[in-house]
């Protein structure tokens, strides 16, 4: 099913949660909300929900205006970053409570729950903890048990707040993978928050990137990441250094590089990413000065802080490979050349 | 000690030896001295005592206003600690603190306000009077007595439960299409019940060992409105130290049940709430 959110606002006494969002979500699609905490994205979900009332704007599902209709009956499946499972009841209860609250018209029979119990919970794998209570749970589980209980009620869209949040590395990679799996088999449209630009790009179809209540960009993992809109998305999506430059005839230049500016006016911002850094120990009039004054190893990659004239520490990243080649150590003098970057006027 | 784990926490025996100690002067001593006393009498003497129409009609008054009283007060309670957390409201800091006032307060003054205020020619009695309604100096009188000076424990345990109460739990019945009634009713209740249960446990118990507030406005009739504390001083007034302790027995035996059976039902439900394991 559809969402269009038109022109929504949503403001908590000084604070603008969120300021006029346009966004429309297919029928079918897994988004990434994405932001650092306090841009807006929780806000949207929840007014996606029918949790929370915008101010101003319009919520359309399947393009029916759903903006006053309420979370009971807007039939959104809700998953917590803290699972809210309820504690009193086992397993199995919880995840038949969307069956068994409906009015006695509408409720399936004993046996039918019973089934439908059962499906769910061998979908997320879990059948065999049905008799348990949520406390002897870890935390992937009841994750699991949390969106098998959303999707009791045959939801027509499933919203998740930071559902891997709360969980560690490890168990956060696996259930992502899962949830994209489940997504692929089930094709429910699924909008989810996070503030993890990793965990957005690989689980994604299209991944909408917001700050102080605005949408950036939005667009495929690879347009977002290949072709930021801003400097925002351009910084939020990975680790950056910034060079500062005039612009001469439509160039900047970064230590006797060049770089196209056609945007920008007489100065520009450069950014570049650590590992589009070249180093090299021969001088160079077309390189940057440097020393060496951090080497961290970082498993597959090796990070070095580069202290040059303008930067008290410039990141570059290099692979392994090309680290051991020439064996950079603290206090080694490096030129530097950006291989790439990206310009924006300043 | 193969109870004993390796703590960082130095004085593990220092203080467990003198918990032991305190709880033992202070609580099992006077208990013990109870116990042994009423040993004295002999078992038909000590039946006599404890089974003589007019006390059993004591236990009934007292453990059936306390139980009354409690009841009155668990919903109350509840209905005051929901309005307590859930609405702001002006004034609210003001009405948080009078519900301890029946706590602060000593109890023969709650006796006597309370005992002026529904007499039949008092300011509520002497409309009450002609509605065939008698409070002073009958049983009912012993409810609302009881009911006052327990109000509080039922405030007191359901406040900070209900207010560490996740609001996502909520949010995600009503997002399963859960209506306000069922969430309160299958969602609210039960995680409220373990302090529920405690708080109508501690106003029972305070209820049932009840004297200063409830002589005032029992009128103490026997038959009717004695309650068996009363029983236990006029007992003593009459210096027959042994009737006295075996009724207190009676009242030590039935209090410990009670409790022991609450506590029970609590561990029940805050086992399954999985706070212990």
């Amino acid at each position: 099913m559809s969402i269009e959110i038109k022109q929504i606002s949503k403001r908590f006494g000084q604070f603008q949660a969120l300021n006029d969002i346009n966004l429309d979500i297919q029928g079918g699609e897994l988004l990434a909300l994405l932001g650092p905490s306090g841009c807006g994205k929780t806000t949207l979900l929840r007014v996606i929900a029918g949790l929370e009332t915008p101010d101003a704007g319009q919520i359309l599902f399947h393009g029916e205006d759903a903006t006053d209709t309420h979370v009971r009956e807007r039939q959104v499946g809700f998953v917590f970053q803290h699972y809210a499972l309820f504690r009193h009841m086992t397993v199995f209860e919880n995840v038949a409570f969307g069956l068994r609250v409906r009015p006695k018209k509408t409720r399936p029979s004993e046996e039918a729950i019973k089934k439908k119990v059962h499906e769910l919970l061998e979908l997320v794998q879990l059948d065999w903890l049905a008799d348990r209570y949520p406390a002897q749970l870890s935390g992937g589980q009841r994750q699991r048990i949390a969106l098998a209980r959303a999707l009791a009620v045959e939801p027509r869209v499933l919203l998740l707040d930071e559902p891997f949040g709360a969980l560690d590395t490890k168990v956060r990679k696996e259930l992502r993978r899962w949830l994209r799996r489940l997504h692929d088999e089930m094709h429910i449209t699924s909008v989810f928050v996070t503030h993890d630009q990793e965990e957005a790009l690989e689980v994604a179809d299209r991944v909408v990137v917001m700050n102080k209540g605005r949408i950036e960009q939005s667009g495929t993992p690879a347009e977002v990441y290949d072709a930021p809109a801003t400097p925002f998305v351009y910084q939020f999506l990975g680790d950056v250094n910034l060079f500062h430059s005039r612009v001469h005839e439509g160039w900047a230049e970064v230590g006797g590089t060049r770089f196209a500016a056609p945007e920008a006016g007489d100065k520009a911002v450069i950014y570049v990413r650590p590992h589009e850094i070249d180093l090299a120990r021969n001088a160079s009039n077309d390189a940057l000065a440097g020393i060496v004054t951090h080497v961290r190893l970082l498993g597959a990659t090796v990070r070095l802080e580069v202290k040059t004239d303008a930067h008290e520490a410039l990141e570059v990243e290099l692979t392994r490979e090309r680290y051991q080649a020439e064996r950079w150590a603290v206090g080694d003098a490096v030129w530097l050349t950006p291989r790439e970057a990206r310009v924006y006027g300043a | 000690m193969a109870f004993k784990q390796h703590s960082v926490l130095p004085g593990f025996g220092l203080s467990l030896g003198y918990t032991l100690l305190y709880l033992s002067i202070i609580v099992l001593l006077p208990l013990t001295a109870l116990v042994v006393k009423s040993s004295d009498l002999t078992w038909p003497a000590f039946w006599a005592a404890v089974a003589d129409p007019r006390v059993i009609a004591t236990y009934k008054v007292t453990f059936g206003a306390s139980a009354l009283a409690a009841t009155l007060n668990l919903f109350a309670g509840l209905l005051l600690a929901w309005v307590l957390v859930r609405y702001p409201f002006p004034g609210k800091r003001l009405i948080d603190a009078l519900v301890d006032l029946p706590f602060a307060l000593p109890t023969a003054v709650a006796g006597i306000a309370l005992a002026t205020l529904y007499a039949p020619n008092g300011w509520l009695g002497q409309y009450l009077e002609p509605l065939g309604i008698k409070v002073a100096f009958t049983p009912l009188g012993i409810v609302v007595a009881l009911t006052f000076v327990t109000l509080p424990f039922v405030v007191r345990t359901v406040q900070p439960v209900l207010q560490d109460l996740e609001h996502e739990l909520e949010e995600a019945a009503a997002s399963l299409g859960a209506t306000r009634w069922q969430i309160f009713w299958k969602v609210i209740l039960p995680m409220l019940l373990p302090a529920l249960l405690t708080g109508f446990a501690l106003a029972f118990a305070r209820a049932v060992g009840e004297y200063g507030s409830v002589i005032f406005i029992a009128g103490n009739m026997p038959f009717v409105s004695e309650i068996t504390p009363l029983m236990i001083i006029s007992k003593l007034e009459q210096y027959d130290y042994l009737g006295a302790t075996a009724i207190a027995v009676v009242m030590l035996g039935v209090s410990f049940a009670l409790l022991f059976i609450i506590n029970g039902l609590q561990w029940w439900s805050a086992k399954r709430l999985g706070r212990r394991k």
